[in-house]
């Protein structure tokens, strides 16, 4: 009985390790170019801001505005995901991975504005996410050739 | 009804998945670089075929099931194993010294795990088959995962640049913690039908997100460049 209960908590905690793992590996992929700041630009996103604030200053931060500014990113950025220059107009799997690791971050965030621990490392990992998926639809607006228009002005127009 | 499509969908798509992926693998002749995964995808095809069949046509709780599940699970197994041994060998292609502790040591693992699963005969002998097959099967699985999760501390130590490497171990962790956890459950619960019926979906759904990793790992990730040691060599381009 005791070894069965090691095995399950050994397990569920190896299954949580690599699912995040994973996660990490996908986002830590390079990029030719950083588009996201363009991305963020064209659509007054937040997160490069908060993440400069986080990691160069460690300001304090407002947590009820934090997570509606996150959330707000994420609906934008996956909006962006699905519809701006993509043919399929789906989600592919290391996209929808990642959004199931963004909520689950999110929720990860609640628990620690909850227990009193520090917030920062869970910000940082979503800032992370929002990232890549601006890098991803900025890669993919820049392969998209609309004639003097720069990526930033075919989002504007979207 | 809707748990049942749901459970089919997930079946039909794993298997179009693993033949998809060993048709992408020949296609692009990396018969040599993958050949871990080429074999360890078509044991998996195999018996997950074989079990449908048998399930098909004698009915999921026949005896012949049992002994199809059971026979196609050994040489699974035994896949699995030779997988994480494959992955070992591709993480120490450089440092030969390492290669020759870790090959002994993976070689006691399954000695230790025969060793343990027979010495609990002693108690089972009137169902000697199915109680050595189930046991062995269970510990072996478990015995790959703790390997599987020791060879991405490796890859970490080592400082591996084989970023698609990494990324396939993620996968085999994924497929092994989640049904290891889902058999655990079913055993402490000592049979429950809410966690026996958990077991297969956990099952299915981790062997799918194995796939998917695999599947990006395999077309988006390139393997790393091996330079040779010796300066008199030209480079070698793995990708």
């Amino acid at each position: 009985m005791l070894v069965a209960v090691l095995i399950l908590i050994l397990s569920t905690a190896l299954f949580f390790f690599y699912f995040q793992v994973t996660c990490q590996r996908i986002l830590g992929r390079q990029f030719d170019r950083e588009y996201f700041q363009s991305i963020a630009n064209a659509n007054r996103l937040e997160f490069p801001s908060l993440r400069k604030s986080l990691e160069e200053f460690d300001a304090p931060l407002d947590y009820s505005r934090l997570r509606m500014m996150l959330k707000c990113d994420f609906l934008a950025l996956t909006y962006l995901l699905k519809n701006a220059a993509n043919v399929n107009q789906r989600y592919s799997h290391e996209e929808r991975l990642l959004i199931l690791y963004f909520r689950w971050q999110f929720l990860s965030l609640a628990l620690r504005r909850l227990l009193r621990l520090r917030e920062n490392k869970a910000i940082l990992k979503l800032t992370a996410v929002l990232q890549y998926f601006a890098n991803v639809v900025g890669e993919r607006v820049n392969a998209v050739k609309f004639g003097n228009l720069t990526a930033a002005d075919y989002l504007l127009n979207l | 009804m809707d748990s049942s499509i749901a459970s089919y969908v997930l079946q039909y798509s794993g298997y179009l998945i693993e033949g998809g992926l060993l048709l992408y693998l020949a296609w692009t002749k990396q018969w040599k670089k993958q050949r871990g995964i080429i074999f360890y995808l078509t044991a998996l095809l195999v018996a997950e075929l074989g079990r449908a069949y048998a399930g098909c046509e004698y009915g999921l709780s026949s005896r012949q099931y049992f002994y199809v599940y059971w026979c196609t699970d050994f040489p699974l197994v035994l896949s699995t194993f030779l997988l994480v041994w494959l992955f070992f060998r591709r993480a120490c292609c450089q440092e030969e010294r390492m290669w020759r502790y870790i090959r002994l040591v993976l070689a006691l693992a399954v000695l230790l795990v025969a060793g343990i699963s027979a010495a609990t005969l002693s108690s089972n002998q009137h169902s000697l088959f199915s109680f050595f097959t189930v046991e062995f099967n269970q510990n072996l699985y478990f015995t790959c995962l703790v390997l599987n999760t020791l060879l991405y501390i490796l890859l970490q130590q080592i400082q591996s640049t084989d970023e698609q490497l990494g990324l396939l171990v993620c996968g085999v962790g994924v497929q092994f913690a989640g049904p290891a956890a889902a058999l655990a459950l079913d055993h402490l619960t000592g049979g429950e039908q809410f966690a026996q019926s958990l077991v297969p979906s956990i099952m299915r759904l981790c062997t799918l997100g194995m796939l998917l990793v695999w599947g990006y790992a395999i077309t988006h990730v390139k393997a790393s460049k091996v330079v040779s040691r010796n300066p008199v060599l030209a480079e070698i381009h793995v990708d």
